[in-house]
């Protein structure tokens, strides 16, 4: 059996430090916005809560800024596999991923490049809303530079940092149920992320048909084990 | 306890900030000492706005006329709403409606999330950076619950402000506004009565509502949207996790073979496997 090294070192650090990241902020996050668990851990928590929250936040966007630094080319190549044209292969993969999802059919689905075109739409969306929750909780937490607590942008922002959270942890409960292989047709996929980031020929070829014949010919990143 | 209200009648203010000082006083809440500390804006109004540490003040609009210029006063502090968008939004329970209307902050609860501050359609409460908690009148209610007039009432010169029953408050207040009508200032109007459930500040607004800054219909928008988004959230989620749910039923007999390449060839193979 021949694997594809599908994910670097880096990439997966960088995973795991953002995965931490973010459940800490949900978690904080969360004790804030439902007012029953806000009432019930009790005003040290929330202060306790509301100090690590911030603290996770830098880690969240300090991170992957950090990566683009120090790995300019992993970046670009992130960036090129994200933005491609929509092709007739993208289309059906679109129509076809609802049905497939849902009742695990045996639909056959169209091959797909380095990123499936599902792939593009929701880690895109999530890069979206983890942009805009970073710039809205910049204003939250320095209001002074912003026109103050209450002014317009600062209570735009607090209800848009609600908002991405409420979107985040909806596409972020698929985006588990999907990346960690809890999906049956995604069994394995956990190990890309959180394991060696290999990726067996027959998955490969299942996920990602055109890009695992393309390095299945190139060769550099193939290995037996 | 029956309901009680403060009634402010600008037609009687002569804004000597009587009011704000007695306020600064009873509540312990420090000026700045510091010389220049307010901006100059060449208007009578100071300071300029509400502060941590000033939870009342007069607004001044000066508006200019042929001769001489039209002083429009209005007290600006907390209404004591009785639909209080603040106490609607904040996620602690740190602010409650006392038995007389007034909406008070418990400091020692309050974590400083400042929702309030965005809740609130007035713009009344305000964050202390320092303290990281959030602060506004509270109609004296330490003063009020001893049966005593709240301190700026107390001090009140002229008689604009006035302090007892609330629908006495209001009588009076329709009272004034019919004379003030009758005597030629034929836009004034009452605030209070009926804004957001209730004002526990009942206005007299002289030479009208707009003149006054005083905000026609004001409604609790930025609260609704919590309460709405809160639940969806929750609906969203749960409907996420129970689709996903099905998913994981419906492809639990899911099953593959075993797919391989032939560079060669440029096919691909794929051989059953038994599982
Ligand atoms: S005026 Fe603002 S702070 Fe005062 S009770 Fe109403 S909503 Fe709360
Ligand atoms: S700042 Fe304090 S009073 Fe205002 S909503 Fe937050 S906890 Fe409640």
């Amino acid at each position: 059996m021949r694997y594809i090294q599908r994910q670097s070192a880096f990439a997966r650090g960088l995973h795991w430090i953002h995965t931490i990241a973010c459940l800490s902020l949900f978690a904080t996050g969360l004790m804030l916005f439902i007012p029953q668990v806000a009432g019930a851990v009790g005003v040290a928590t929330l202060n306790g809560a509301r100090l690590v929250h911030r603290v996770m936040a830098a880690i969240f966007i300090g991170a992957p800024i950090l990566g683009i630094i120090i790995n300019p080319k992993g970046f670009k190549h992130f960036w090129k596999s994200m933005v491609f044209k929509w092709d007739d292969d993208d289309k059906e993969f679109t129509k076809k991923f609802f049905p497939y999802l849902l009742f695990g059919a045996k639909q056959h689905m169209p091959p797909q490049r380095e990123q499936k075109s599902g792939q593009v739409v929701a880690d895109g969306a999530i890069v979206i809303f983890s942009i805009l929750i970073s710039l809205t909780g910049i204003v939250l937490v320095w209001p002074a530079t912003f026109g103050g607590a209450g002014s317009a942008m600062w209570t735009w922002s607090l209800l848009l940092h609600d908002v991405s959270m409420v979107l985040l942890s909806v596409l972020l409960i698929a985006h588990i149920y999907i990346g960690a292989g809890i999906f049956k047709p995604y069994r394995g996929m956990g190990r890309l992320m959180f394991g060696d980031g290999k990726v067996s020929e027959t998955d490969a070829l299942y996920h990602w048909g055109t890009w695992a014949k393309e390095e299945l010919r190139k060769g550099d990143k193939v290995t037996t084990a | 306890m029956a309901e009680t209200a403060i009634k402010y009648d600008s037609s009687k203010c002569t804004a000597c900030k009587g009011c704000q000082v007695a306020c600064k006083q009873w509540n312990q809440l420090p000026s700045p000492l510091l010389a220049e500390e307010y901006e100059f804006t060449k208007s009578f109004q100071s300071p300029l706005d509400l502060s941590p540490n000033t939870w009342l003040i007069i607004n001044f609009s000066e508006v200019k006329q042929d001769i001489g210029i039209d002083w429009n006063f209005m007290r600006n502090s907390c209404f004591h709403c009785t639909e209080a968008a603040c106490e609607m939004a904040c996620p602690v329970g740190a602010i409650s409606h006392k038995d007389n209307g007034a909406v008070v902050i418990d400091e020692e609860k309050c974590i400083g999330c400042r929702y309030c501050v965005a809740s609130c359609p007035f713009s009344v409460p305000r964050w202390d950076e320092a303290r990281n908690k959030t602060f506004k009148c509270w109609q004296c209610f330490d003063r009020t619950s001893a049966g005593r007039a709240p301190a700026c009432v107390s001090t009140c010169p002229t008689g604009a402000l006035e302090f007892g029953d609330r629908d006495e408050m209001v009588a009076a207040a329709k009272e004034r506004v019919a004379e003030l009508k009758a005597a030629g200032f034929t836009k004034a109007e009452l605030y209070g009565e009926t804004e957001l459930g209730g004002l526990h500040t009942i206005v007299v607004a002289h030479r009208g509502l707009d003149a006054h800054g005083l905000k026609r219909d004001p409604k609790i928008g930025v609260t609704e949207f919590w309460q709405l988004l809160k639940p969806l959230g929750g609906i969203a989620a749960a409907a996420t996790v129970g689709g996903l749910g099905f998913s994981f039923l419906m492809s639990a007999k899911y099953k593959r073979g075993e797919f391989t390449y032939d560079e060669a060839t440029d096919t691909v193979v794929e051989k059953e496997v038994e599982k």
